[in-house]
């Protein structure tokens, strides 16, 4: 038993290192401070703005840019002395992209006292907490979380993405232009932004004059077998299928599969293709060509605004910002403005000012309004993945799609 | 008649890791009847190892797969510890209910562990190069070599197992703590002895389907356990648990009637029709495909 005793309690210190081991490599302490009990002081000068993101779980890389997106924004606007007079501090919690979690770290921050809150990347979990934002009159900028029905139904949630239904119609008109009328979609049923993504393009489409002649899909995000669906793709004879998925099954699934099976024509994404760089196997690199996808921004563009944040996120974080930085910065942003406009950090003022549909943000993802639902009207840049030849794959900007275009 | 071939090798493909894993829960299920749910996690463990043992091992000038022995060496150790800290002292104090929760706490206990561990942490990994790529042509249908090799490996071991359980005086021991433990205390059989020895190489097996696994679909993440274990269990319940042939049977009817119901019914169905013929299956036959129906002795 005293045995049982000693080795019970050697593997809790084990644990315990370990975990401190976790925090510390993250900038700040954000996947720590989910318990709660580590909030920091109050003190009556500081803004409070919370950070919901997955930032651990298979799609921690949407977390990782999400929060070192804001606190770029947050160290900017502190140095340049705050809101309103205010220094902004981030309280960031992890919900692991899971719904439950998500619920949970809300209830966390309004248990605090916040009213500001940044969040999250999916939709699925997003989705989870745009109620109970209304109730509690809690305002909700979500950085990516792109389905359609999140900003619809409640008066407390905003975005800084397009909408799913935008970003499917940029996939279509991108397929005409490009002169495909005969198109393959393969998508996963068990996934909210996959199969809405799929319902706005095929809706697309419909209104464009392309034809959909083959539809097939996967049953779960953790299906690692898509060979049989693009066999069906070249027994149907299409050169253009659109395939949204995130970046953990494009890599290293979809794309070498779909190659492996015969497949040849394009493949298209939406945002969710963005860091696949990062999940390709070298020697997978070579089939990486012909892939098209709808993003946030595109690092790479030569606005001043894009530079110079590409920059600062540079120096600050050693790597080039995902677009899911680029949305965390930019809801920081938002908030600021519409704190701002308002004259006031209460939720409800901040709100009413938000929903006024003639302010124009000029931010990194694009300069624009929101709509009456509360997503902003904007086009999308379109990109390519490229070999670079060395095991390596970039990207390059195809096209810009302004929201004009698609009227 | 290409989509059929190609929905056979799919279907091969899948089976085969299935079969590899499965042979893992057999094993062990088929000695102390405990269904070991953190075997998939074993898997996770030795993708894991595999992926920090690559580099090493090239640079050593010896093959990306030889990391293997890096990582059965780290698996049977992970299962031997498993069963001594964990299921060892539940089993002599509690039921067979005890056992099975506390596989599962394990699992879960493994998979926290490793999201804890910076040099793993949340994000997934994409696996090396491990097998040479690209394969041979017959007809207008690819045989991937790392199908094939899979597909080799999974028999060669269900056979080496089979006869190492039937021929040799340690599986003789095996079978004997299998039938009663009590009767084989008696007969001079260490019976904890053969218990470790079990999970030993029930737990290595998971290294080398880790191996094969990664070399197929390249991306391994902390809770990977979980995913690839259901369906290698339901492998192995299919084909019989406890059954060496069983297991790997299992395996590639699983996969192939994934991959079928994929390519000619509806892709979004395939989960579904692979339950619905376990449920078929332990309806007709309850032991599974090879399993006896053997009366309760009285």
């Amino acid at each position: 038993m005293k045995k049982l005793f000693c080795l019970l309690l050697a593997l809790c210190m084990v644990l315990s290192l370990a975990a401190c081991g976790g925090s510390g490599s993250s900038g700040s302490s954000a996947p720590a401070a989910a318990d709660g009990e580590e909030a920091p002081a109050a003190s009556g000068d500081t803004l409070k703005i919370g950070v919901i993101s997955p930032n651990t779980g298979n799609l921690a890389a949407y977390g990782t840019g999400i929060h070192t997106g804001a606190e770029l924004a947050v160290e900017e606007i502190n140095a340049a002395g705050g809101i309103l007079g205010q220094q902004v501090e981030l309280v960031e919690l992890d919900d692991r992209a899971d719904p439950t979690e998500c619920l949970n770290a809300f209830n966390n921050l309004v248990s605090q006292g916040i009213g500001l809150i940044i969040g999250s990347a999916t939709s699925g979990a997003t989705s989870a907490i745009t109620g109970p934002a209304n109730e509690e009159e809690v305002v909700i900028i979500a950085p990516t979380a792109t389905a359609d029905s999140i900003t619809t139904e409640d008066d407390y949630i905003f975005r800084v993405c397009y909408a799913d239904s935008a970003q499917g119609a940029i996939a279509a008109a991108y397929a005409k232009t490009a002169g495909y009328d005969k198109v393959g979609i393969v998508y996963c049923t068990g996934d909210v932004y996959s199969s809405g993504l799929k319902d706005s393009f095929s809706a697309a489409c419909a209104e464009q004059g392309i034809e959909v002649v083959a539809t097939e899909s996967s049953a779960a995000l953790t299906t690692t077998e898509y060979t049989n669906q693009f066999t069906a793709m070249v027994n149907a004879g299409v050169d253009f299928v659109y395939a949204p998925y995130y970046y953990d099954v494009i890599g290293p699934y979809v794309i070498p599969q779909a190659r492996a099976a015969g497949y040849d024509g394009v493949i298209m994404g939406a945002d969710g293709y963005d860091t696949t760089p990062d999940y390709v196997r070298e020697a997978d690199a070579p089939v990486f060509n012909n892939i098209y996808w709808t993003n946030h921004y595109f690092a790479g563009d030569t606005s001043e605004k894009v530079t110079s944040f590409v920059k600062a996120y540079k120096d600050k974080f050693g790597s080039e910002p995902s677009a899911f930085g680029a949305t965390g910065y930019d809801s920081v942003y938002v908030y600021k403005a519409a704190i701002e406009a308002a004259g006031s950090t209460e939720p409800s003022a901040v709100r009413d000012a938000l929903a006024d549909t003639s302010t124009v943000y000029e931010c990194v993802s694009g300069t624009f309004s929101f709509d009456v639902s509360g997503t902003p009207v904007k086009g999308a840049p379109v990109i390519t993945f490229k070999d670079n030849g060395d095991g390596t794959i970039g990207m390059e900007l195809v096209d810009v799609v302004e929201a004009t275009d698609l009227a | 008649m290409s989509t059929f071939i190609q929905t056979v090798i799919v279907g091969l493909r899948l089976g085969s890791v299935y079969a590899l894993i499965a042979l893992g829960y057999t094993m062990v299920y088929g000695i102390i009847r405990l269904i070991n749910f953190a075997h998939g996690d074993f898997i996770m463990v030795g993708g894991y190892t595999i992926i920090f043992t690559v580099p090493l091992v090239l640079a050593l000038g010896l093959p990306a797969w030889a990391a293997v022995l890096a990582a059965i060496a780290v698996c049977a150790l992970v299962g031997m510890g498993t069963e001594i800290i964990a299921y060892r002292p539940v089993r002599k104090k509690g039921t067979n209910m005890s056992a099975l929760i506390t596989a599962i706490a394990m699992s879960l206990f493994l998979e926290n562990l490793a999201q804890a561990i910076p040099a793993i942490g949340p994000n997934p990994k994409v696996a090396n190069q491990i097998f040479a790529a690209g394969g041979f042509k017959i007809g207008s249908v690819t045989f991937e070599y790392t199908t094939v090799i899979t597909i080799v490996i999974s028999a060669v071991i269900m056979i080496v197992l089979y006869m190492f359980t039937q021929k040799t005086r340690l599986g003789r021991a095996m079978r004997c703590v299998s039938e009663d433990k009590s009767a084989a205390t008696l007969m001079g059989i260490n019976v904890n002895h053969t218990i470790i020895l079990t999970f030993a190489i029930g737990s290595a097996l998971a290294a080398v389907a880790a191996l094969m696994y990664m070399a197929q679909y390249p991306r391994i993440y902390t809770t990977l356990g979980s995913d690839l274990g259901i369906k290698a269990f339901v492998s192995a319940v299919l084909g019989g648990i406890g059954i060496i042939p069983g297991a790997v049977l299992g395996g590639f009817v699983v996969g192939l009637f994934e991959s079928f119901t994929t390519s000619y019914i509806s892709s979004s169905l395939a989960d579904a029709v692979v339950f619905l013929i376990l449920i078929v299956v332990l309806l007709l036959k309850p032991a599974g495909i090879m399993g006896k129906n053997v009366g309760e002795k009285v």
